[in-house]
């Protein structure tokens, strides 16, 4: 009894209330509002920037502090429980809408009826009633306007754009796939960030993001190497593209693929992609006098301008007491060496040499290091689906549902028609069908009444 | 052929040319008698809508590429697909209110791109590596021609808000059929004509009826076509222009997002254009839906359009002013 009257409780107060078409509406520009705050108001700062910029005392429009903004969360809008439970009520509210409303309206429209009484045809606004002509005549007319035509002992119907009362209903569908898309993806999928100079194999670990059931897309079996990473610059010295040349290896680490990614070209294995989307400088190889070539990591260094500098630190004695230190900007090679005193030494392109303090310092080369974002996205296949579908339902549903119906009855024609979207050009086409068959009575007619 | 001295003269042209068609469809409103007014406005807008096709043009022979890169050619292809909407409208609703409304704004549009706009913001320049793809043309362009469509809807809209001052309203058009059925009752006199309006530019193809009125009127019982009003058909074109825009910024806000999740695996960022494209959509989805609503017929939803207007304007250039990014043409202030 529990479960019935939960069953009725739900099919009569709550689906009702889901496929109210207020509710969609109120939802539809509730989703639109707060999106506009997101891009009004700064979103994922540090928290210092919204003290800085939405003092308590005096609050912006009298309400917006940053207090106010930390608690509703309107620093990252779109990631708050709040706006997620808005697109959970818009998901159900499209669902619930589409069993209780476009669903019966389908079947409504396909279960058409002849008109059988005169009075019927009375409602329509498009109606009107011809003394003389025939069935057959407006059955020829309405199958030149592309009508299929239904035709019976004195009554006719004919409809076309059928395909406009499904489009809302694929719309709807497509709109809940996307939703559903997004959710397995969030569940499912992941995101990882690794920093792998040229030269080296990695394995995926360095996890920005992860879904609770992500762990079986994690590439547990393969691993990659990076080739090589190079930059193409512009003879204006700017960075022109960014390439990754990397390989595929499974277990045994024998490569089973290969490809060189760059922005805008990423390579997909096993439902994850790589993305080409930072660089770093890893190291720079330089030989000491006639030692074998020595490959020092370069560290980031703090600029106050903002710009990007690496250096590292070359001994110059065995006891390691003096050296140099070797700065890089970017990957043209060209370093800069700078002594003890921090004064510059010297300027050294690959395969150049230099003297200091009686050690011959060759710079062989600068290795970069590529900024890889790695991604599994499982919720995209659902999303393209419902993509594709959108753009097929949005299409369909510019379609107009057209019916004509007709009756003949006491020699007078009845005809009458009705059209759900596009009434301007409905009208004139009945106008012109009318005339048509008002016309056609002066010539001798071909086809005798049904 | 000198394309640049070409660009100068036909940017020019088309802006003298809507400047006269205006004065055109406004004299046309005014004084609906006079004779030629509705050849010659129709005439003007179709000239405009050549020459700006022919500025284009000569852009992209001139650049290489499908030009709506920067802020000077995407205004001039918006003003492109306003005047080829509005023309589509006009031809649909056989209403020179259509011309009326939009040809002003298309040519305030040509003139701020002309006039205004800095010579430096009006040479093409070449495209950012990001945007060398060929997903821009697919996706920039449809996403320009929904902007045109939903603003000739909403234009309509505002029309139709203005035309129908102090009527009572039923609305023509939705996707359940609103407006299909007569309205009030229906009277059983022979000389039942039809309410055609008194309107001043509605030149409806009455032909039709004026063949079948003696046929009909002869005796009862008698039905006549309830024809559409002015307002009414106003209200229908906007349904149906917006109609059209709708599934257009569908595909465009689609096009977007699976081009950013073929290149940096991200379909949907909420950076503010992505998500103004999204407000954009979601603000005539309540229009549409508003049609079929019990509690919000009457002018509601053309207010929604009005207001989806000014939406539309905030997608296309409000997000400019906000910063910088893929999505922005650059601003002069």
């Amino acid at each position: 009894m529990a479960l019935s009257g939960s069953v009725r409780f739900w099919k009569q107060q709550v689906l009702p209330l889901l496929a109210n078409l207020r509710l969609a509406i109120v939802l539809l520009l509730a989703i639109a509002v707060f999106s506009i705050a997101g891009t009004v108001i700064e979103q994922g700062q540090p928290l210092a920037f919204y003290q800085a910029n939405y003092p308590e005392d005096p609050a912006l429009f009298g309400f917006l502090s940053w207090t106010v903004i930390r608690t509703l969360g309107l620093n990252q809008v779109y990631q708050t429980w709040w706006f997620m439970g808005l697109l959970a009520l818009f998901g159900s509210s499209l669902i619930a809408c589409t069993f209780t409303r476009q669903l019966p309206a389908l079947r409504a429209a396909r279960g058409w009826k002849y008109y059988q009484r005169p009075s019927q045809f009375e409602k329509l606004a498009c109606s009107s009633t011809l003394k003389a002509g025939s069935l057959g005549c407006l059955q020829a007319a309405l199958e030149q306007r592309r009508y299929r035509v239904f035709a019976a002992d004195h009554t006719l119907y004919a409809r076309k754009g059928l395909m406009g009362r499904i489009g809302p209903i694929v719309v709807h569908v497509s709109l809940i796939l996307i939703l559903l898309g997004a959710i397995w993806g969030s569940l499912t999928g992941f995101m990882a960030q690794e920093f792998v100079p040229s030269g080296e194999t990695f394995k995926v670990e360095h996890i920005v993001q992860a879904g609770p059931w992500s762990a079986s897309h994690l590439p547990q079996h393969w691993s990659v190497k990076v080739n090589r990473f190079w930059i193409d610059y512009t003879p204006e010295g700017k960075i022109d593209q960014f390439y990754s040349d990397l390989s595929i290896l499974n277990q045994q680490g024998e490569p089973v693929d290969r490809q060189t990614i760059h922005v805008n070209k990423p390579l997909s294995y096993q439902g994850v992609t790589l993305y080409q989307a930072d660089w770093s400088v890893a190291a720079v190889q330089v030989t000491l006098n006639r030692s074998p070539v020595l490959q020092l990591p370069m560290a980031p260094l703090e600029l106050e301008g903002g710009g990007r500098i690496w250096g590292t630190w070359v001994p110059t004695q065995p006891d390691l007491s003096t050296g140099v230190s070797v700065l890089a900007r970017d990957l043209q090679g060209t370093v800069l060496v700078y002594d003890m005193t921090g004064k510059l030494v010297s300027t050294l392109r690959r395969g150049m040499s230099m003297t200091v303090e009686g050690v011959t310092l060759t710079l062989v080369d600068v290795v970069g290091s590529t900024g890889l974002q790695i991604k599994a996205d499982p919720g995209i296949p659902l999303i393209y689906a419902g993509f594709g579908l959108l753009m097929l339902g949005v299409l369909m549903s510019y379609v107009s549902h057209s019916q004509v119906w007709a009756l003949l009855d006491e020699g007078v024609i009845y005809i009458g028609g009705r059209t759900n979207r596009a009434q301007i050009t409905f009208e004139q086409e009945f106008m012109s069908t009318l005339a048509e068959l008002v016309g056609g009575l002066e010539q001798p007619m071909t086809q005798l009444s049904v | 052929m000198d394309l640049v001295a070409l660009q100068n003269t036909l940017d020019n042209g088309a802006f003298a040319i809507l400047l006269v068609t205006t004065l055109l469809y406004w004299a046309g409103v005014a004084f609906p008698k006079v004779p030629g007014l509705a050849v010659l406005s129709t005439a003007g807008l179709a000239i405009g809508n050549l020459c700006i096709a022919g500025l284009l043009g000569a852009r992209w022979l001139e650049a290489g590429y499908f030009p709506i890169s920067n802020l000077y050619e995407s205004l001039f292809f918006l003003a492109w697909g306003l005047t080829t909407f509005a023309l589509f409208a006009e031809r649909m609703g056989e209403s020179r209110l259509v011309g009326a409304v939009t040809a002003p704004v298309v040519m305030c549009i040509a003139a701020f791109a002309t006039l205004t706009l800095p010579v430096g913001m009006q040479v093409s320049a070449p495209l950012v590596p990001a945007l060398k793809s060929n997903w821009l043309m697919m996706h920039v362009s449809v996403m320009m021609l929904s902007y045109a469509a939903l603003m000739v809807g909403s234009l309509l809209a505002i029309a139709f808000l203005v035309v129908s001052r102090g009527q009572p309203i039923h609305l023509k058009g939705s996707s359940v059929g609103t407006g299909g059925f007569r309205e009030g009752r229906l009277n059983h006199t022979a000389a039942q004509t039809d309410p055609l309006p008194g309107g001043a530019s509605f030149s409806s193809a009455s032909g039709g009826t004026a063949v079948l009125t003696p046929v009909a009127a002869k005796e009862a019982p008698t039905l006549s076509i309830q024809r559409l009003t002015l307002a009414e058909t106003l209200d229908n074109l906007s349904y149906r222009v917006i109609g059209l825009g709708f599934p257009l910024l569908t595909i465009g806000i689609i096009s977007g997002a699976v081009w950013a999740n073929e290149a940096w695996g991200a379909p949907w960022s909420w950076d503010p254009k992505e998500t103004w494209a999204l407000i954009t959509w979601l603000v005539f989805a309540a229009y549409l839906h508003a049609r079929i609503t019990r509690g919000w017929q009457g002018r509601r939803p053309a207010m929604l359009a009005t207001a989806g207007l000014g939406v539309v304007w905030v997608c296309y250039l409000g997000v400019n002013l906000l910063g910088k990014g893929l999505h922005s043409y650059g601003w002069f202030f």
